[in-house]
């Protein structure tokens, strides 16, 4: 019954983590592409009000990892916990390595920002890959 | 945290789906807690106690 019950809610999180992870890639995608493709960069407003639906989104995704992470079962618990620390320890050091670069201009080129976030992704998915292995 | 799981799960003819079952937690889980990988949680320990009828401190040992 207790079994059963766990299980439940660890669907009902995954599919609600899954459903607001596709809005939010879908309204960054909106908001990233939708001045040039489906309205006329001019119009500010269409644009800030693409990016506050995709805040909006990003709330919403981020309350979804939380009720996540507190429905799974305990040892995928410490799996994602470890790799979200990796993820947040390598995003601010190469973060505030980067910043230090940049400052004392040691590149000649701007980086694109997104390739952090790019990054911290691969990196997460590593990390938990790796967790996987370690507690088999 | 060393713990007598195999051991009184082999007494029962319980595999560790079975028990994973029972305590509901992953066969992922009981196996790491089973190898001293992982230290389960206390509502998770005691679930465990009371699954094989003993006291936490009969089911996990201390090492110190």
């Amino acid at each position: 019954m207790e079994a059963s019950m766990q299980a439940n809610n660890e669907i009902r999180a995954t599919v609600r983590l899954a459903l607001w992870t596709v809005a939010w890639v879908a309204t960054l995608a909106l908001a990233r592409f939708g001045p040039q493709s489906l309205w006329d960069p001019e119009q500010v407003v269409a644009s800030w009000a693409a990016v506050a639906v995709n805040l909006a989104a990003s709330i919403g995704w981020i309350v979804s990892i939380t009720r996540y992470l507190r429905a799974i079962d305990e040892l995928q618990r410490k799996i994602m916990q470890d790799a979200l620390a990796v993820t947040l320890g390598v995003g601010w050091a190469l973060g505030f390595a980067y910043v230090v670069v940049d400052e004392a201009d040691l590149i000649a080129r701007d980086i694109n920002v997104g390739l952090l976030p790019a990054l911290m992704g691969v990196v997460f998915i590593i990390a938990v890959f790796v967790g996987q292995i370690r507690y088999r | 945290m060393k713990n007598r799981i195999t051991e009184l799960r082999a007494e029962r003819a319980w595999t560790q789906a079975d028990l994973a079952q029972r305590a509901g937690v992953s066969r992922q889980t009981i196996n790491a807690i089973e190898t001293g990988k992982f230290d389960p949680s206390l509502p998770l320990a005691f679930r465990l106690a009371k699954l094989f009828d003993l006291k936490i401190e009969e089911l996990f040992l201390d090492e110190q």
